[in-house]
């Protein structure tokens, strides 16, 4: 080998005076490192397929003992999924420089990529005696232990990989065990200390975006969420967020207008075609709302939000047989809510099946204490069937539930709610309009049925509040989102209306729960 | 030039709108077989006649044949084989004499060979490593026999696992041999000194004293054992040594090296350390958590590529300023500077063959070329200032020129919406029929699901008497009784006349073996023929599966096939345990029996 090196230096021209020196003896030794910045170049550049070429020439030549090719080509077949292989060439690089870190922590790694946690961690504390203040190791370990369930010890050494340097992925897997252990507002602080810490980083803006969102603060969340699409315009989480709460506001044009960018991205997510299904349905194009809300659930047949929301457009078409199906099948997967029984009595109400409505009903009661709508809508039903002891103990019970929810807070009512509840009440002769004194006040011209009364009344769509709607979308179309306009508003907003709310109420935490696990992965 | 743009514009033509371009194509030869990355391609006024080469340290194809290669215009004017890969290649003036020709050096392995207008003038060698004292001192003893190589062998394994400096090749050569080839090592090698040489992985050059265009430079060299060099221009001794916590392969300088410099070295572990004049260590360390793939000085701003498809902009302490996503991975970077229009911009070339222009944040310009860029140099080339020299990765070569009147506008790239936004949604229609149902169930809903739920609760009603008659008269495959739980599988083979039933049994319970089994088959004896229809069944062991084989003839000549059933019965009971009904298929062989 080293001869014809040699061989090849002789033809140069440029030096060879200054060559004739190095024509010592034919027993040179090639130096190890020649082609490592070649190696580098090549691996950095991801033409692998060369880089595995000049590898293999460089161990000829040096008889496996270039260190750096090893390692190289270990983090290739790392890539390439050979994990084990890997591991094993790894090892070799620690046995020839046993006093670098490096190798030690890429072992580790393939270790945590191959699911041995503890061993991980073992190797990375011994790279740690070599390298003490190394960020990387400290923030691989808490990651180890937050697959241990170790949160504690995952914290503090993430919050050492922060004191040492700070990195974008550290706080993320910071927010992340916060999540894990349902501290949304720790986490709130975290994702708000790494947004400071980057400002442009789009992951973290839609993330705490989210949990604002969840946490109902929703001017601070559509504030986020805007700043992440101000800097990714096609950040599809963020979209299908912002999308939900122009939804909430009724401002369905801009929100499917959004959803485009996300349909061309993302074509098969099942909670962007709920959220598009639930745009047509506030638009009341009903067909489109079911060919859409059929997509999602065809693409996630087990999500009973889209099934909620398919038997909710099916009610509102009148098509109680098929709603019956929808509400029946999310009822299979999602046993312990309430309103889904409230949604198959009047279902079944509608296809004649008085039994089998109160049943659902009673069990709608059960499970949802403080929800007057439910015992509303008993109550209704059983003065039609004529049992009137029993409807007056449902609306007893509805006044109950309303007086509760008034002193637990601000919660307007629905008018139409309200006007249903008075004919009730004056019809069983317990009119006392006491209960309704608040909303009646700034009681809406929108004339809306409960969802037993006359079918033609469902119809209505939820978007209400046109000036709002408008003041939304502005903003939207800008990208510079106002944080006045789209909370403070929104907080006016009655959450519990009888049929329509829960679309739109549906259709975001449907989507922000299918982000926040894709987050979790 | 003038002549080339018209034969060759083309094929540049298909990749760049030529009215709206801001490029004029020069030259494009896919076939130039040029093999390079940007630090290996210099643009230099070599001879002193004002007209500009370009200089290409080609690592040939497959990095097999190394070249130095001129171009002038678009031939190639010297070229010559090279002693090992060129790892950069850079001009420089060296003296302040007439006529001010720059001189051309070249880093490759562990030397630098300067060229003065294109003929070899020095080579200079990166100093010897000192090596391993102990090490040293244990070659001296085996020269001297006073220690076996076995004693050798441990106390140079002893170093390797302890010492701040890393053995030599000889020894570490040594450590890998077995024990019969040591004494014929030892007495070959035992009387060289061992040496350490490291090699050069990037360089670069820094004005000496002054801040002229036209001013004398140093050559700064990174290399393999983690040191920066600042060489003399004249003597060629090394005037500074600075030392960085891993190998750097990009390096970026700014400033004088007689009255202050900034120095940012890119290194293999992902950071990027800056450093002064007066640091011999690192001032200030970028931490990237990804590959830098390339480093350029923009005005003040640091951008560095990473692998992670993204631009970085850093200030010169280190501050992060802002990212910019890329469409593919990063293969190459340079700077761009329009000196007539006073603009620098960074040039990155993709993997997707795209050339991109940013100034800071803004998206400046997009080239499309045919094939993955990877190199570029902007300059003055010819009598052409402003000429972009791009090769691609099957060693092609382009030239392109910018036209004088072109600006580069900001916000020239995406802002807006994005062009997704302006597409339809694919809503699903639905048919005339879908309609039409509708409507239908609107007008019948309450029938339907009467009819619906009867028929539910019928199939419900029909299903568990199935399953209760299939119970009764053991006619399943499974036995869950507490004393046999047995599983029964069988499988046909063949194609007639004779066919092979293989029935696995297996004893499904945990521990209990069962004993005195009895397989019975009912058949049909004008169709099928069995050597034995009835058979015991030997022990079974838990968990086993046991295969029980047996032929059946199939008698009839009419292709017709029947049911076969199989009885599992315990000894002394008529009630069979489990049964199984196996659907022969007709008999495919008629014709050959």
């Amino acid at each position: 080998m080293a001869e014809e090196r040699l061989v090849t230096r002789t033809p140069f021209p440029a030096s060879a005076e200054s060559q004739k020196p190095r024509l010592k003896k034919a027993q040179e030794f090639p130096i190890l490192e020649k082609q490592n910045w070649l190696i580098h170049l090549h691996y950095i550049r991801k033409d692998y397929e060369a880089c595995k070429a000049v590898i293999k020439e460089q161990l000829q030549e040096t008889q496996g003992l270039c260190e750096y090719a090893i390692y190289v080509q270990a983090l290739i077949l790392r890539l390439e999924g050979n994990i084990q292989e890997s591991l094993e060439l790894f090892q070799t690089c620690a046995v020839l420089s046993p006093q670098c870190a490096d190798n030690l922590k890429q072992v580790a790694r393939s270790l945590f990529l191959l699911g041995k946690h503890k061993a991980a961690i073992e190797v990375y504390n011994e790279a740690a005696k070599l390298n003490q203040k190394d960020w990387e190791i400290c923030h691989n370990v808490g990651v180890c232990y937050i697959y241990l369930k170790q949160f504690s010890k995952a914290q503090d050494q993430l919050h050492n990989a922060l004191h040492l340097n700070r990195h974008d992925l550290t706080y993320i897997m910071l927010g992340k065990i916060h999540l894990l252990e349902g501290d949304l507002d720790k986490a709130i602080e975290i994702y708000k200390k790494a947004v400071e810490f980057s400002p442009e980083n789009t992951e973290l803006l839609t993330t705490l975006g989210l949990l604002y969102l969840q946490l109902g603060i929703y001017q601070k969340a559509f504030e986020h969420l805007g700043n992440a699409l101000t800097y990714d315009p096609t950040n599809y989480k963020a979209i299908l967020a912002a999308g939900s709460m122009m939804q909430t506001h009724g401002d369905f044009d801009v929100a499917l207008t959004k959803y485009r960018v996300v349909a061309c991205a993302v074509p098969e997510s099942p909670p962007l075609w709920n959220n598009i299904g639930m745009c047509f349905f506030g638009k009341k194009k009903y067909v489109a709302a079911i060919s859409c809300l059929k997509r999602a659930n065809y693409l996630a047949p087990f999500d009973w939000k889209i099934l909620y929301n398919l038997g909710l457009v099916h009610l509102t078409m009148q098509q109680y047989a098929s709603a019956f199906h929808f509400l029946s099948a999310a009822i299979n997967l999602q046993p312990k809510m309430g309103e889904l029984y409230m949604l198959l009595a009047v279902a079944l109400t509608n296809l004649e099946d008085p039994e089998n409505a109160k049943r659902a009903y009673a069990e709608a009661a059960r499970l949802d204490k403080c929800q007057p709508l439910v015992n509303l809508n008993y109550a209704v039903l059983l003065y039609k069937q004529g049992e009137k002891e029993g409807a007056l103990a449902q609306y007893q019970e509805m006044e109950r539930s309303v007086r509760l929810l008034r002193d637990s807070g601000s919660l307007e009512f629905d008018s139409e709610m309200v006007e249903m509840a008075q004919k009730l009440g004056a019809a069983l002769q317990v009119g006392d309009a006491l209960v309704w004194t608040k909303p009646v006040k700034d009681a809406k011209s929108k004339h809306r049925t409960t969802s037993t009364s006359k079918a033609a009344g469902v119809q209505q769509p939820l978007g209400s509040n046109q000036a709002l709607g408008q003041a939304m979308s502005s903003a939207a179309a800008h990208r510079k989102l106002p944080s006045g306009a789209g909370g403070t508003s929104q907080l006016t907003k009655p959450p519990s209306l009888p049929l329509e709310p829960e679309p739109t109420a549906e259709a975001h935490p449907a989507e922000a729960s299918a982000q926040i696990r894709e987050k979790q992965e | 030039m003038a002549a080339a743009s018209s034969s060759d514009s083309d094929s540049g033509r298909a990749e760049s709108n030529e009215a709206s371009s801001k490029w004029l194509d020069a030259h494009y030869d896919p076939m130039a077989n040029i093999h390079t990355f940007s630090s290996c391609l210099a643009l230099a006024d070599l001879h002193g006649d004002g007209e500009y080469k370009l200089v290409v340290g080609d690592l040939g194809p497959g990095g097999q044949h190394p070249r130095l290669k001129v171009l002038k215009g678009p031939t190639v004017l010297t070229e010559s084989p090279l002693p090992a890969l060129p790892a950069a290649a850079a001009t420089f003036l060296m003296e302040q004499h007439e006529p001010r020709t720059p001189a051309l050096a070249l880093a490759s392995g562990p030397c630098v060979y300067v060229y003065k207008n294109l003929r070899p003038y020095f080579k200079f060698s990166l100093p010897q490593l000192p090596p391993n004292p102990l090490e040293q001192d244990l070659w001296n003893q085996a020269k001297e026999d006073r220690i076996d190589p076995l004693t050798l062998k441990e106390m140079l394994e002893g170093i390797r696992e302890k010492a701040e400096v890393p053995l030599s090749v000889q020894s570490l050569r040594f450590l890998q041999l077995e024990l019969s080839e040591m004494e014929a090592f030892v007495s070959q090698h035992k009387s060289r000194s061992i040496k350490r040489q490291t090699v050069i992985t990037t360089m670069t050059t820094l004005k000496k004293n002054l801040a002229d265009e036209d001013a004398v430079s140093c050559l700064v060299l990174g290399t393999e054992n983690k040191e920066l060099l600042v060489l003399d221009p004249e003597a060629f001794t090394i005037l500074a040594k600075m030392s960085l916590p891993s190998v750097p392969v990009f390096l970026e300088v700014s400033g004088q090296f007689d009255v202050e410099f900034r120095l940012a070295a890119a290194c293999r572990n992902g950071n990027v350390y800056i450093l002064r004049r007066d640091s011999k260590h690192p001032k200030y360390c970028i931490e990237l958590s990804a590959q830098p793939v390339g480093l350029v000085r923009v005005h003040k701003v640091l951008v560095v590529g990473s692998t992670q498809e993204s631009l970085h902009g850093f200030t010169h302490k280190g501050r992060k300023l802002w990212t910019v996503q890329m469409p593919a991975s990063i293969l190459t970077m340079n700077l761009l500077e329009q000196r007539s229009r006073g603009l620098q911009a960074v040039m990155a070339g993709l993997a997707n063959g795209e050339v991109r222009i940013y100034h800071d944040k803004a998206l400046l310009n997009v080239i499309r070329t045919p094939d993955a860029v990877t190199s570029l140099c902007f300059g003055r080339y010819g009598r052409e200032d402003n000429t972009l020299i791009i090769t691609t990765r099957g060693g092609g070569l382009i030239i392109k020129i910018l036209k004088r009147t072109a600006v580069f506008v900001e916000a020239g790239g995406v802002v807006g919406p994005p062009p997704a936004q302006a597409m339809k949604l694919s809503v699903p229609r639905k048919t005339r029929l879908y309609v039409d149902q509708t409507l239908r169930e609107r007008e019948a809903g309450t029938a339907m699901h009467r009819t619906f739920q009867t028929d539910l609760h019928l199939l419900r009603l029909r299903a568990a008497r199935a399953y209760v008659r299939a119970l009764e008269s053991s006619l399943n495959p499974v036995s869950v009784t507490a004393r046999e739980p047995l599983k029964l599988h069988a499988v046909v083979q063949g194609l007639g006349p004779t066919f092979k039933l293989t029935l696995h049994l297996q004893n499904t319970s945990a521990a209990r073996p069962i004993l005195g089994l009895l397989v019975c088959f009912l058949y049909n004896e004008v169709l099928y023929a069995l050597p034995r229809a009835f058979f015991k069944v030997p022990l079974l062991v838990p968990g086993l599966i046991y295969p029980l084989e047996t032929f059946v003839e199939s008698l009839s000549d009419k292709g017709i096939s029947d049911i076969i059933k199989v009885l599992v019965l315990r000894e002394g009971q008529s009630a069979p345990l489990l049964s199984a009904h196996i659907n022969m298929p007709v008999s495919e062989g008629l014709a050959a029996a």
